[in-house]
């Protein structure tokens, strides 16, 4: 394969759902951390950076959904949905939900009649460990986590 | 008497008739059993044995006993599997001689060689 050949690099088997996961980990668990050390601190600014962080990691579950449902159907040939593969499925769509979730929170909280509700930590912490159990399945999926 | 000497060669040659197809069926059984496979196991992200080498017309079985779904593809596209699911086979005779790579596109860093004298 021709590594600057666009429409391998695009279109290979919908490889971009790989690319694209780091994107809201790493953007979801910014933001835990620093909603985390915004409470702790006291810091408005840390807080807002947090807010924005999850804004854009909750969008960007949407295409890293796509892709991922895309790449079952065409690069695994819509193999039947078991073991690793089921559980990176329900567990995928169970980070999506906790991020939008938290992102929802942090939306409604910034309204000025309203406070951003103490659960929402433990809301992000449990997130933040059903996305690494995500991943670390998704890993396996890809071969990133293989023996060799 | 002559009408039992009839029935007496007309049996014996049933008999012959009947011995003659059974040598025929197990031959043909011996044959198909004959046809050599060779097997490639994928554990843990490996083809095993590998490389492997063989003689012209021999037909390898691969079969995947990871969890994960993996895939046999030719790097010249001479063989191209679907992807298998756990304990899924797939099957290739290889007929002409030469050295023929192939790897799984699913995890392209799983690589293999089938080298046919």
């Amino acid at each position: 394969m021709n590594p600057f050949d666009l429409k391998s690099a695009l279109l290979a088997h919908h490889a971009q759902h790989v690319v694209l996961i780091h994107f809201p980990i790493a953007l979801f668990l910014v933001s835990v951390a620093f909603d985390f050390v915004a409470q702790w601190k006291r810091n408005a600014a840390l807080a807002t950076a947090a807010y924005y962080n999850l804004t854009i990691a909750a969008i960007s579950t949407i295409p890293v959904l796509a892709t991922g449902l895309m790449a079952w159907r065409w690069q695994l040939e819509g193999q039947r949905l078991k073991g690793t593969l089921l559980l990176h499925l329900v567990l995928g769509i169970a980070s999506s939900v906790l991020i939008c979730m938290a992102w929802w929170l942090h939306f409604r909280g910034r309204k000025p009649e309203r406070t951003l509700p103490q659960y929402r930590l433990a809301l992000e912490l449990v997130g933040a460990a059903v996305v690494a159990l995500t991943g670390h399945l998704g890993g396996f999926l890809s071969g990133v986590n293989s023996p060799v | 008497m002559r009408r039992t000497g009839f029935t007496l060669g007309f049996a014996a040659l049933a008999i012959v008739l009947i011995m003659m197809a059974g040598r025929a069926k197990s031959f043909g059984a011996t044959a198909m059993q004959d046809k050599p496979v060779t097997e490639v196991k994928i554990d843990n992200f490996v083809f095993a044995p590998n490389p492997v080498t063989v003689p012209a017309g021999t037909t390898i079985r691969w079969t995947n006993r990871d969890d994960i779904p993996h895939n046999v593809v030719a790097e010249d596209k001479s063989f191209k599997s679907k992807v298998m699911d756990t304990d899924e086979s797939f099957t290739y005779t290889f007929s002409k001689p030469g050295t023929y790579t192939y790897f799984c596109s699913i995890h392209p860093k799983m690589t293999g060689k089938v080298m046919v004298q």
